[in-house]
């Protein structure tokens, strides 16, 4: 016995509203049409790593597309700034002078980019609860994660840097089994 | 009764859990018949996968998956209404059927529970689920929905005083 056990019956004495006899009828109709629906409503599921996702990775593609193009991007212009200079260099008239030593030839290969790391900061993550897919036979847990991805390339020789980073959103269906 | 969802039995079983279903979409949408929408989808996608209907923190769950839905979808519609209520009387549907002013009085203080208090208090008062069903329909361990339940019955304890 518990000090609530008085509420506790109070609480039992109050009945919930009825819910309206249409309600029966119309579940019963939506039974009787739900054959149809299910092959009406064929979801699109896909597996990625032992995860069945509704959210197709769209956004982190997309991210990545980004950061290459901005790599490339990056690249061209970084070569192409050194060119120039290269070449005025090479092309002097006199060979006996010594062309006066620029910083950037320093490195043979001033466009040289290596990846230095990553980070995918996971600033919130939302569990949505159980929810039931449409022609799934199990239910599935939805986590949504809101993510911001960094990708950082450093050149060795220049110390040149590049980041790029862009928000990412990803929608998880984490399949439940019932005990 | 079956324990396998089955279109032969579900007049019986929906009559047993529809009062105690309503309530609990009624924990977010205020509009009865919203409600009865929600709990009409949830039931009838629970019944037509055949689940094990002793399994019923599913069903509670995917109440709650779908007014939490219909909530975001109709945030708008939402916040018309209330501006248009704001200026009409107010009319409020009872969530319980109230026989005297000591019953008027709990279902108010039920009311203003905080809404995490007050869905493990209607699941477990009027819906009978064990805190194991109401941990897995709610996302929470067994021990969360417990304690839950003791702080709703606390300050109920605290604002209630049966006449």
């Amino acid at each position: 016995m518990n000090d609530f056990s008085e509420l506790e019956k109070e609480l039992r004495k109050l009945r919930p509203t009825e819910p309206s006899p249409v309600l029966f009828e119309r579940v019963g109709e939506a039974l009787k049409n739900c054959s149809a629906d299910i092959k009406e409503h064929r979801p699109v599921i896909r597996r990625w790593g032992g995860l069945e996702t509704a959210h197709p990775w769209w956004s982190l593609g997309f991210g990545l597309a980004a950061a290459a193009v901005l790599t490339l991007f990056a690249a061209i212009t970084i070569e192409r700034r050194h060119e120039p200079q290269q070449t005025v260099a090479q092309t002097s008239p006199l060979p006996e002078t010594r062309p006066t030593p620029l910083r950037t030839e320093r490195s043979t290969s001033p466009s040289r980019f290596v990846p230095a790391g990553g980070t995918n900061l996971v600033y919130n993550a939302r569990d949505e609860g159980l929810h039931f897919a449409d022609g799934s036979e199990r239910p599935v847990r939805r986590v949504r994660y809101n993510t911001q991805q960094t990708w950082r390339w450093r050149n060795p020789e220049t110390g040149a840097s590049l980041r790029v980073s862009y928000p990412s959103e990803e929608v998880v269906l984490i399949p439940v089994s019932g005990q | 009764m079956e324990p396998i969802a089955s279109h032969e039995n579900w007049r019986n079983c929906f009559s047993e859990v529809a009062p105690g279903l309503l309530l609990f979409a009624r924990q977010w949408v205020q509009s009865a018949a919203d409600a009865e929408d929600i709990v009409q989808d949830a039931f009838v996608k629970f019944w037509r996968r055949k689940h094990d209907i002793r399994n019923r923190g599913l069903l509670y769950s995917a109440v709650r998956s779908l007014a939490l839905d219909f909530i975001r979808r109709d945030a708008r519609r939402a916040r018309r209404e209330a501006t248009v209520l704001a200026e009409a009387e107010p009319v409020i549907e009872p969530h319980f059927e109230l026989e005297d002013d000591t019953q008027s009085a709990l279902a108010a203080a039920v009311e203003s529970l905080p809404r995490d208090q007050r869905e493990v208090l209607v699941l477990k008062i009027w819906n009978d689920l064990t805190f194991s069903e109401i941990g897995g329909a709610l996302g929470i361990s067994q021990n969360t929905a417990a304690s839950r339940y003791r702080y709703a019955l606390t300050n109920l304890k605290k604002t209630f005083q049966p006449q």
